[in-house]
């Protein structure tokens, strides 16, 4: 079994990627914070939608019949639409302030969002382990461990 | 498949590029400060002219923007003049060129470029951290 279809990981996976990327996003500002003319960028908003994981909701599918084999009945999670995590594209994204050269790019502001990205990359790793031990809690025998 | 570094390897090369850029920049400013009363040897020469750093962005890797030093010109803000008879550069009414280098904005343009260093180490600092909390899941 694939895990990433389990939304919550493909919305994990999409959302690391993402964060990873806007690292990178930050990075370029940030060195380019001297450079005359410099716009910095920043990437959109993160939707889960993106990452393939069903718009960022998990959907209740109907109960299948417990008919014939192969599935049996229960209810599953729907997962929909195709994964092209990092596709996300970067926009122009000035500060609040422009120096004199053309440069918007605000040290203080960068370093904000840089720390943003850390802590919810922080909380996504967190998430996905909780998740991990999720799993493996289903996956021990009734009654040990 | 030249480039498949992880985002956060890249965000490391980007933030190098540009220490190195502001490596170069306090450079030059040292440069300034430490000619900033080089006179010429005689009246018909120019004394030291202030030298400023000009960064352009440099792709580093495939999608990547850092920065580099592109050139360094030479600041045309005019000499000043001074009073010195006695100097051997003094032209023939007394008055001496001296460099067209402000201690002031020197100081506060190596003041930017240490704040902009800072910066740029934290973001490495932060992209090591992002890695290292990544390579822990496989310890748990």
């Amino acid at each position: 079994m694939d895990i990433e279809s389990i939304p919550l990981f493909a919305m994990l996976k999409g959302k690391m990627g993402y964060l990873n990327q806007r690292q990178q996003v930050i990075a370029q500002n940030v060195a380019n914070a001297s450079t005359p003319g410099f716009v910095p960028q920043d990437l959109k908003p993160f939707t889960a939608s993106k990452t393939g994981a069903g718009g960022g909701k998990l959907a209740l599918a109907q109960p299948q019949p417990a008919a014939g084999g192969g599935d049996s009945g229960g209810a599953r999670i729907a997962l929909k639409g195709q994964d092209n995590s990092s596709a996300f594209a970067p926009v122009r994204a000035p500060d609040d302030e422009a120096q004199l050269d053309g440069n918007q790019v605000v040290l203080e502001q960068e370093m904000t969002k840089m720390n943003t990205t850390r802590s919810d990359y922080d909380i996504a790793v967190g998430i996905y382990q909780k998740a991990m031990g999720f799993l493996q809690m289903a996956a021990q025998e009734p009654g040990k461990g | 498949m030249a480039d498949v570094n992880p985002p956060t390897d890249v965000t490391q090369v980007i933030a190098a590029s540009a220490l190195r850029a502001q490596e170069a920049r306090m450079r030059i400013i040292a440069e300034n400060l430490a000619n900033a009363d080089s006179t010429a040897k005689d009246p018909s020469g120019d004394p030291y002219r202030r030298q400023v750093p000009i960064f352009e962005t440099m792709t580093v890797q495939a999608g990547a923007k850092g920065v580099h030093v592109t050139r360094i010109s030479p600041d045309k803000t005019p000499f000043r003049n001074e009073y010195q008879p006695g100097n051997p550069a003094a032209d023939a009414k007394g008055y001496v060129k001296m460099p067209n280098v402000d201690p002031l904005i020197e100081s506060l343009d190596m003041r930017e470029a240490q704040r902009a260093y800072e910066a740029n180490l934290s973001v490495v600092e932060t992209a090591r951290a992002i890695q290292a909390s990544t390579i822990d899941l496989l310890k748990k």
